[in-house]
């Protein structure tokens, strides 16, 4: 008697439920036939290889199991023609690791008549050409299906199009400026020779006029971006970023121009390094943000747009109904259905939902039973059982039988569409962070502006020539640019989220180092985050001194691993290396308990409720009420044991809290953070969690709609608070939270709606977090002081009138490396 | 002076070709993935054929 696990999936399952199938000679064990298939599939192409690359931590069913047909008509608006070929771009579902993608593009290109296939590794998206003479896209696309991968229709949104042109545009004016500065460097460093050793006239302007060309590109094309927004904030005399570096690049550029002609000093190297730099700093911002949240799209993602309607409800009788389940099936699958968009769907309509469909929206199951997965709404892995009278979410996928139900909910009222509404609200809601650099510089322009002008005054009252006046103004604004200024923050931010990444936390934007260091408050939610989110064995009491733990396990567990229920998981998981006896006569009894044969003895295990059932008097059973009691109090469940008509043992199951979780509490309190514990359970369930591990505000029975109130509310009060979550339930509060913190093994919703996702399932992070994000946020700091002091330094040298071209670039250099080299220091900090 | 003038323009023609190049491989999408070749690398050396 063991559980097995599937050679595909990885799967654990009960013996009972295993597919047998030989490959080649070797036995293999399958959670299904679905899996074998695809197993078969997979070994018949060659490429078990697979199966030795892949690295999955998790079971998961393949995606396209219960997914048997596939409709071809969304993709064809996609299909593009190259000369006799076609071309798709398809999303693939269902792909975990890098060697999936290996899997994918392996099976493609030995499609007969596909030409091309390459799966992209970030996105996950698929480039398929093919030969429509030898293969339709059908074929293509059910080859995907066939080893347990879902094509979808890949459309990106009008958003993200624009976000990666952005990025590609940025790059290409980078990528310009920097070509022709480094060109640019070498007619500079022949001119820098010149003022020391001296330089024939000719030359000297031959050399400045090349100088001029290259410039032109850079100042006119690659630094567009930055004139435009200077010539937009101008109206509302709004100096940022953009305004500093138009006015030091197009002030070296036009007092070069002017010195060419009067023999001068020329500062075009000056003007394009400025814009080249600060280009390099907005492309890696840019390239950090484009895996930026995409929540609300992957939620609406999940819900289906159209719903089968049945549309002759008379055939849903009573006398069918009860019919045996094997009838009963039948006449789900063959009522009559209309298609119909969901917006138009009533309340007490009846749909229709077969496998491998998501279940459009919320309602109660009428008729047929399935087996759901609901994990992408409440994080509960494994499927859930729905017949009569149960409830289904919309959103969640259905995986087995066909069924009816009836819907209680319109399209905008389910508990998918109010968490998208949640979502949205505190995205739009969240302020955007205004970057340290960009306040500086508000200040930073107007004074200089100042000085600029004060010098020409100044010059002209003291009776300097116009000129002279006017040009050494002018040479303040050269010099007053810090070009290091653009590097200062993204440089920093982008050792930050590498290093936080190889500590196993994925970083999205910058915002999360300012947000962290000023940090006052950090929420836990309960389940899944400060405890483990799946029920253990905590305590087995005995109530026969003749009996011990362990054999009482043994009986038990061997029960239990014929049960799929979680808390049979937690008796047998507890029972692990045990050796587990025959059972016979084994019946579940859903809301009850189990009961099965041992030894002769007729064992039942179950619930206060299913001992009444089972012939136990009430009397014995309230005698153990002062054990029980304070076990229910903390919120664990009791399961009682019983043969011969005695309770023999107690089974105390709960949620244990992360063995971690006192430290990081603590630790977070050394650091100055209150924190608090959050959760929809009970309070009485929540307080026995919260207190041991050391948290003292405690707010329970919390929806997931009251706790981004909750969060919301506190944000008002002026705390900045991070909220650590992982279901579904918590993606409006992490949104809405300053910092929203997912644990990795949480929903893809949790995570995209997070600032910080943790890889591993490990709290310590979080302070880890917390200390590398401060000390991140100091050197932000001092980068934006180096990188101002040098040109600080170097104004009254302009104001003087003794400005020269080398001092410039020296500034520039210096800055730089400063900034670079100070920003390496996170790397030592983070390390520890 | 001509070698000046030659060596600038060479400078200048293959500063250019480098940008073309450069404008190619944006252009031809050679960024889109950089996550990518580092498992292809990899996977190439158990090709079967």
């Amino acid at each position: 008697m063991a559980t097995f696990q599937c050679a595909h999936c990885l799967l654990t399952f009960p013996e009972r439920e295993a597919v047998y199938d030989e490959i080649d000679g070797n036995k293999k064990v399958f959670c299904c036939n679905g899996c074998s298939g695809i197993y078969r599939l997979i070994h018949e192409e060659e490429l078990d290889d697979f199966y030795e690359k892949r690295r999955w931590d998790d079971a998961g069913i393949p995606a396209a199991l219960f997914k048997k047909e596939l409709a071809i008509k969304p993709f064809t608006e996609f299909i593009r023609d190259n000369d006799s070929r076609k071309e798709i771009d398809v999303y693939i579902e269902g792909i975990r690791c890098a060697s999936c993608v290996w899997l994918n593009e392996r099976i493609l290109n030995s499609t007969e008549g596909v030409e091309y296939a390459r799966v992209n590794y970030a996105t996950h998206k698929a480039k398929i050409r093919w030969d429509p003479g030898a293969i339709g896209l059908e074929g293509i696309l059910k080859r995907i299906l066939s080893i347990g991968y879902v094509p979808k229709p890949y459309s990106e949104s009008e958003q993200f199009k624009i976000q990666k042109a952005e990025t590609r545009d940025l790059l290409i004016r980078f990528g310009t400026a920097g070509f022709l500065s480094s060109q640019l460097m070498i007619y500079s460093i022949a001119l820098y020779a010149g003022y020391f050793q001296g330089i024939d006239e000719n030359t000297k302007l031959l050399l400045e006029i090349i100088a001029m060309l290259l410039t032109i590109p850079v100042v006119f094309y690659s630094g567009m971006p930055f004139i435009r927004n200077t010539l937009r904030g101008l109206r509302h005399l709004n100096f940022n970023m953009d305004s500093l570096i138009t006015l030091g690049a197009s002030s070296a550029f036009i007092y070069s121009i002017y010195q060419i002609f009067t023999g001068g000093k020329v500062y075009f190297d000056t003007s394009a390094m400025i814009i080249t730099l600060i280009l390099l700093g907005r492309y890696i911002e840019a390239t950090a943000k484009g895996k930026a949240s995409q929540t609300i799209e992957m939620l609406t993602e999940l819900t289906p747009k159209e719903a089968e309607v049945v549309v002759s409800s008379q055939s849903t009788t009573h006398g069918q109904s009860v019919a045996s389940g094997d009838s009963t099936r039948r006449a789900v699958s063959s009522q009559e259905v209309k298609s119909v968009p969901i917006s138009s769907v009533q309340k007490g309509n009846l749909i229709r939902v077969r496998p491998g469909e998501r279940i459009p929206l919320d309602g109660i199951v009428i008729e047929g039973e399935s087996e759901v997965d609901e994990s992408i709404i409440t994080g509960e892995s494994r499927p859930v059982l729905k017949t009569s009278v149960s409830e289904v979410i919309g959103g969640s996928m259905n995986l087995y039988g066909t069924f009816i139900f009836k819907v209680t909910k319109t399209a905008k009222e389910t508990v998918l569409s109010s968490i998208i509404k949640a979502v949205e609200d505190a995205q739009a809601r969240k302020p955007k962070i205004q970057i340290l650099a960009d306040r500086v510089v508000g200040i930073f322009v107007p004074v200089i502006l100042i000085i600029a002008l004060s010098t020409v005054i100044f010059y002209l009252l003291k009776g300097s020539s116009s000129h002279f006046a006017l040009m050494t103004g002018i040479s303040v604004l050269v010099i007053a640019c810090p070009c290091s200024l653009g590097l200062a923050t993204p440089l920093a931010v982008l050792i930050f989220t590498t290093m936080a990444s190889t500590k196993g936390i994925l970083i999205r934007g910058g915002e999360v180092i300012e947000n962290i260091s000023k940090l006052t408050y950090v929420i836990f939610d309960k389940t899944g985050t400060i405890t483990v989110g799946k029920p253990v064995l905590k305590e087995v009491i005995l109530m026969d001194p003749d009996l011990n733990k362990e054999h009482m396990l043994t009986i038990a567990a061997s029960i239990e691993s014929l049960s799929e229920h979680s808390i049979g998981h937690a008796i047998t998981e507890a029972a692990k290396g045990l050796n587990l006896s025959h059972v016979s006569g084994f019946k579940v009894i859903p809301g009850r308990g189990i009961e099965g044969v041992i030894d002769n003895k007729r064992v039942v295990i179950g619930n206060r409720s299913f001992m009444y059932e089972n012939g136990m008097t009430v009397a014995p059973l309230q005698s153990l009420d002062h054990i029980v009691q304070q076990f229910e109090n903390n919120g664990d469940t009791v399961v009682y044991m019983v043969w011969d008509k005695a309770v023999k043992a107690i089974f105390v199951i709960s949620d244990i809290v992360r063995a971690e979780a006192s430290e990081v509490i603590d630790s977070l309190k050394k650091e100055n953070l209150e924190v608090s514990l959050i959760s929809g359970d009970n309070k009485a369930t929540t307080n026995s969690i919260a207190s041991p591990v050391g948290i003292e505000d405690v707010i329970s029975e919390a929806s997931p709609i009251m706790k981004k109130d909750i969060i919301h509310a506190l944000q008002q009060k002026g705390k900045k608070v991070m909220m650590v979550g992982d279901g579904i339930n918590d993606a409006p509060s992490l949104t809405e939270a300053s910092l929203g913190v997912a644990m990795g093994r949480g929903t893809d919703i949790a995570m995209e709606s997070a600032d910080a996702v943790l890889v591993r399932n490990d709290l310590r992070l979080i302070p880890y977090l917390v200390r590398i994000s401060r000390k991140t946020y100091a050197i932000i700091k001092q980068n934006v002081f180096w990188a101002f002091f040098y040109n600080i330094v170097a104004i009254p040298l302009a104001v003087a009138g003794v400005l020269h071209p080398i001092i410039a670039a020296g500034a520039m250099a210096a800055s730089s490396l400063i900034v670079v080299i100070n920003s390496l220091r996170i790397t030592r900090i983070g390390q520890r | 002076m001509w070698t000046l003038f030659f060596l600038i323009f060479l400078s200048i023609v293959l500063g250019v070709g480098a940008w073309l190049f450069f404008l190619w491989s944006v252009k031809s999408g050679q960024y889109d993935d950089v996550e990518g070749p580092k498992y292809r690398m990899l996977d190439d050396d158990d090709e079967k054929k």
